[in-house]
């Protein structure tokens, strides 16, 4: 009896134990989480942590300080480039270890290997996308130039030589909570970063939908309400600009077999309405302090940690401050002891699909220019967490991979074969780019530079000591003819393929401009005049703003930046609400309608966090945009009918217009009916709002900033900020201003920066978030840039870490 | 006497093995000082939850403390519960169970040997 309970009780025993020490669905393994010694309890770093230490690290050429000031902004002082990137790479994986993790394996289409099969949708799209493909090839261009081969090499050292030192008990926590470990950096990993950028900011493409929308619509409908340059634009360069003759002739216009069509009539894809960045440059003349000023804040996905990591790096040849990116080496916005810059997204296309014609019976070939082909297959094996690997084959034509066809349908189940070709998968060395402009040290250094970005296309703001100020709308960009690329092509003929590059110093840009400043938000890159050819994905709202405002500053401060980059002021609403109001009686409305009317028309156009007049002209605006596109486009999904730009255009100038006419009804419909109709629904929405104490803007918005595992309680919900993404401070509901940077570039260098999110990207530091309220709340704090960094520094600074070789 | 001298050794030999070996060290001492002593079952369970159940509640406050509860307030989020005491309580009673339960093994087992 008493054998057959001792036995009892030890098998329970090891039961629980062995229950605890793995995980059991979704919940993590217990035993080793809570245990206080190595498990979570471990990362809750002590408020008043002293990070500073001694450290020896034998494969450093020499001595390595660092100084860490109040905000934990490293300042790094080392003696030759080798040291200067392996140290960045120990300190990169010192706090953000975890989230380069994450964002390469997201790149490289590897989530499987850690979460299992849910994101196999995901990483399957990331292979057929070609992203490993692409940084294979940037990889190769990279490992070929000597300086970035050793800023790559020396980068990768310095993070294993942090990995190699850990212990589960110093893993970052959500390692402990997934329950997978860290595994070898390698030069890969980091190209993959820059490719991973690439395609959150050129991935987005309208060529399959606007292929759909062409065949549904006369072309005469068609060119009125998607016009490809929209009227009253104040492009990058500012219209009247003589560009430099152009060293090649736009090719001819092949004829209409070179255009791809096809029936599938529900294609849906995002449309990221409104995300870009903002950036601008302000001559000394109009600037109160004679200096010039440069501004930029990019609108990315807000995540924590955060994307962005500041850092001041200094060695021999190189002292720079700004922004770099977890997961790769040097500084990506910012500013050196000569010059600044600034990066806003270049929307022109550099994305094209191609329908491949497959040869009947032939598995392995398609047609192209009258001949068969064979494919190139590129194998990509994932590994699933707890599964065996899968295969996918995917298959390269000579446009680019095959990124959709019957294996793996495109979204709204496309199965037609489509190939891509990308500017991001070429041979592209953005790495030497940043190195150089890192160390520019004045206009024809940043010009040098900058020659290297190819893809993603930027829109790059420049201002240096000397007073000059320019901007570039830059990257690799392909002599297309007229339309090219615009909708989808025929893959067979070979007329349609990518030919000659545009020589990247006839790019369009503009030095020192007679009106004083350089401004760019994701317009139209330059006005007709243009000598080739481009389309892409372009955003007005928050460049006319930036443009009315700038040209009504003489006599700019710091101050009147910092307003600028928060103002919320929405030109779509000072727009379109007077011709609103205009058809509404309050007569005949109810006690709430007329309430909301005298708060609509007593308001200022801001979207201000607080505001309910702003709630209501959103939903307002919102509801007529859904009536009035509605019944013209019942089959095309939402995200494809024409911009708020041209729908406001065509309310200012055609009241009467055929496009306000409901189809459905047997009446003939005004903007009017279409305005009192929205209103009612707008009303309504609004009450339900007010009902759960959500009808304040910052509440109907909700602006969160997500852990990048999506974990609710890592997470910022509901932060108390205005505006919108076509108002300058671009706050949308999960993405927004990244970065904000103000920079004076005068005798003393005179810098203020802030992005939502803290230094550290450890959830159990108070370091981790540390910045968001100020974010929030359009609070800046000033950069300290040491123009030396020596023994002065330590004083002003908080903590340090002093490297040595033995 | 000999209940308090059981757990506090439990306690001092599960604080050292947690310095080499990963968490489950926690049973193996448990289990050890439970076959060793000659206490009666229930109390050799107490030694074994009062030594690693103390001696998580220590160590979890000397990481809490500092902290301010920044962490131990988001696991708590994390686990669904509405404070970060009872996360501690949750991770006390966790260790506890482990070492009692060890203790109790190694106690009944040496009974039947």
């Amino acid at each position: 009896m008493r054998l057959i309970a001792a036995i009892f009780v030890v098998v329970i025993t090891l039961g629980f134990v062995y229950l605890l020490a793995g995980p059991v669905g979704t919940v993590p393994a217990l035993g080793p989480l809570l245990d206080p010694v190595n498990g979570c309890w471990a990362n809750a770093e002590p408020v008043n942590k002293d990070f500073t230490q001694a450290i020896k690290i034998p494969s450093i050429q020499n001595p390595v300080a660092v100084w860490f000031d109040e905000r934990l902004v490293p300042h790094v002082k080392a003696a030759n480039d080798h040291d200067l990137y392996f140290v960045q790479g120990y300190i990169h994986a010192y706090f953000r270890l975890w989230q380069m993790d994450m964002e390469t394996r997201a790149a490289a289409g590897r989530i499987c290997e850690v979460i299992g099969d849910k994101a196999m949708k995901f990483d399957r799209t990331q292979r057929r996308k070609g992203m490993v493909y692409a940084a294979e090839n940037s990889l190769k261009a990279a490992e070929a130039e000597p300086s970035t081969k050793l800023m790559l090499d020396a980068y990768t050292a310095g993070i294993n030589e942090f990995i190699s030192r850990l212990t589960y008990k110093d893993l970052p926590i959500e390692y402990k909570l997934m329950g997978f470990k860290p595994e070898a950096w390698n030069n890969i990993k980091s190209t993959l970063l820059l490719k991973y950028m690439a395609d959150d900011l050129t991935g987005y493409t309208e060529d399959i939908p606007l292929t759909i929308l062409r065949d549904a619509l006369s072309p005469q409908d068609f060119n009125f309400l998607f016009p490809e340059k929209i009227s009253g634009s104040t492009p990058v360069i500012p219209a009247g600009t003589v560009f430099d003759k152009p060293s090649l002739s736009k090719p001819p216009v092949p004829n209409d077999s070179v255009w791809a069509h096809f029936k599938a009539s529900d294609y849906a894809v995002k449309r990221t309405e409104g995300t870009g960045s903002n950036n601008w440059a302000l001559s000394g003349a109009r600037t109160q302090s004679g200096a010039a000023i440069l501004c930029n804040d990019p609108h990315l996905g807000l995540n924590l940690p955060s994307l962005w990591y500041e850092i001041q790096l200094q060695a021999p040849g190189i002292n720079v401050y700004g922004v770099s990116l977890p997961g790769a080496p040097g500084v990506v916005i910012g500013f050196n002891d000569s010059i600044s810059w600034g990066f806003t997204n270049n929307y022109r296309d550099v994305k094209d699909f191609y329908l491949v014609k497959p040869v009947e019976g032939k598995a392995n070939e398609y047609w192209f220019s009258g001949k068969e082909l064979n494919y190139t297959d590129r194998v990509e094996r994932i590994a699933i967490k707890g599964k065996a690997d899968f295969i996918d084959t995917v298959h390269y034509t000579i446009q680019g991979p095959v990124m959709y066809d019957e294996h793996f349908y495109g979204p709204g189940d496309l199965k037609a074969p489509l190939a891509m070709c990308w500017m991001a998968h070429r041979a592209t060395n953005e790495l030497l780019s940043l190195y150089e402009l890192n160390r520019a040290k004045n206009y024809p250094g940043f010009v040098n530079a900058i020659l290297n970005f190819q893809c993603p296309a930027q829109n790059m703001a420049y201002a240096d000591r000397a007073g000059n100020i320019a901007i570039w709308g830059q990257g690799q960009f392909v002599n297309k003819w007229n339309e090219q690329g615009r909708f989808v092509m025929n893959g067979a003929d070979s007329s349609a393929l990518w030919k000659e590059l545009i020589p990247m110093r006839e790019n369009p840009h503009i030095l020192n401009p007679a009106r004083g400043f350089v401004s760019s938000a994701n317009q139209s890159v330059t006005d007709s005049s243009y000598p080739y050819y481009y389309n892409g994905y372009f955003y007005e709202f928050r460049a006319w703003r930036i443009n009315q405002v700038l040209k009504g500053l003489q006599h700019a401060t710091i101050p009147d930046m910092f307003k600028l980059q928060n103002d919320t002021y929405s030109v779509l609403a000072a727009n379109t609400l007077p011709i609103m109001l205009k058809y509404l009686s309050p007569a005949d409305m109810n006690a709430e309608g007329k309430k909301i009317f005298e708060e609509l028309k007593k308001w200022d156009y801001n979207l201000s966090a607080e505001s309910i007049a702003a709630t209501a002209y959103q939903l307002w605006w919102g509801k007529l945009y859904n009536d009035i596109w509605r019944d013209d486009f019942q089959n095309i999904p939402v995200t494809l009918w024409p911009s708020d730009e041209r729908t406001m255009q065509i309310m200012q100038t055609d009241t009467g217009s055929k496009f306000f006419n409901n189809w459905n009804t047997t009446i003939i419909e005004h903007l009017s009916d279409m305005v009192l109709l929205s209103y009612a629904e707008a009303l309504d929405s609004l009450v339900k709002l007010e009902g759960n104490n959500r009808a304040e803007w910052y509440k109907a918005k909700n602006t969160t900033i997500t852990h990048l595992a999506k974990l609710a309680p890592f997470s910022y919900p509901g932060l108390k900020i205005g505006g919108w993404g076509n108002t300058v401070n671009a706050a949308k509901g999960d993405h927004g201003p990244s970065w904000r940077m103000v920079v004076q570039m005068g005798k003393e260098i005179e810098a203020y920066g802030v992005y939502p999110g803290g230094q550290s990207g450890n959830p159990g530091s108070k370091y981790y978030a540390d910045f968001l309220q100020n974010w929030v709340e359009g609070k800046y704090y000033q950069l300290q840039f040491f123009p030396d960094l020596d023994r002065k520094s330590y004083i002003k600074t908080r903590y340090v870490w002093n490297i040595e070789t033995k | 006497m000999r209940l308090i001298f059981t757990t506090l050794m439990i306690l001092v030999f599960a604080a050292i093995g947690e310095q080499f070996c990963p968490w489950w060290i926690i049973a193996i001492v448990s289990f050890i000082f439970g076959f060793m002593t000659d206490l009666k079952r229930g109390h050799a369970f107490v030694a074994g939850f009062l030594g690693i159940g103390i001696f998580w509640l220590i160590l979890a406050l000397w990481h809490d403390i500092p902290n301010e509860h920044i962490l131990s307030q988001k696991m708590a989020f994390l686990f669904h519960l509405p404070n970060y005491a009872l996360f501690i309580l949750v991770t006390v009673l966790l260790g506890g169970l482990v070492g009692g339960l060890s203790a109790l093994s190694g106690i009944m087992l040496r009974k039947v040997l």
